[in-house]
């Protein structure tokens, strides 16, 4: 089995008080693995306020991501969910998953992404990994094991 | 008739779109068809040749005005029914 996210990836019932702090929660499990530096939360989050909460790709669950820069050290992907859920101002709120993702480029991650992507639109997916409550239940969840 | 080139858009032509991607890409399978898609940021999606775009309805507002290919809303990038309904939609009229 491929690992579509790692395990130090992974964040289980995360306390964030509004959007800003659920972009701040995955983005830290990035930075603290050292993909990113804390400028991409920044990044992150800025984007949202200048382009909108289009991240909110589907009910309850958005794609935190900003431009490939050098304040990204390698590509990575966290999930978290998150203990209560927040709102974006977008149509399919409110958010309780949280993805984040940093790319190197814009072509390389591509096809993690694909897979990662086709695991999402699996029915119910969404919910089933808002309901996690452990680390390793929401490992087991995106992964597939 | 050449193939329509249909590009998907987000902020940064990485992310978001590219999950729209593969879900056009899934559809047009399923159903038999085939188009030419490629992902796009907002920033440039307008000046990269195609014959549609797709985008989020925060971004559209962005393009929209100045687009001169047909601009279709999708609301929720992951719902493979509004995909498919739109992405046949389109289709369909050319």
């Amino acid at each position: 089995m491929e690992e579509l996210v790692t395990l130090q990836r992974i964040g289980s019932r995360k306390k964030a008080e509004n959007w800003q702090e659920a972009i701040r929660r995955a983005g830290e499990l990035l930075l603290e693995n050292g993909d990113i530096e804390e400028k991409y939360i920044d990044n992150m989050i800025e984007s949202v306020r200048e382009l909108g909460p289009y991240i909110v790709l589907t009910k309850g669950f958005a794609l935190a991501h900003a431009a490939p820069s050098a304040v990204v050290k390698r590509t990575g992907i966290s999930l978290i969910n998150l203990e209560k859920s927040v709102d974006f101002g977008s149509s399919n709120d409110p958010v309780s998953v949280v993805m984040c993702m940093a790319c190197v480029d814009k072509q390389s991650h591509i096809e993690h992404l694909q897979k990662l992507a086709m695991k999402l639109m699996e029915e119910g997916m969404i919910d089933k990994l808002s309901k996690c409550e452990t680390d390793d239940e929401l490992y087991k969840t995106i992964n597939g094991v | 008739m050449a193939e329509k080139k249909i590009q998907c858009v987000c902020g940064f032509g990485c992310g978001s779109s590219l999950m729209l991607r593969m879900a056009v890409d899934d559809i047009l399978k399923k159903n038999g068809l085939s188009a030419d898609t490629f992902t796009g940021d907002v920033g440039t999606c307008l000046s990269n040749p195609c014959d549609v775009i797709f985008i989020s309805r925060e971004l559209a507002e962005r393009i929209v005005d100045r687009a001169s290919v047909p601009v279709i809303i999708i609301e929720n990038f992951m719902d493979s029914n509004e995909v498919e309904e739109k992405v046949l939609a389109y289709m369909n009229s050319q």
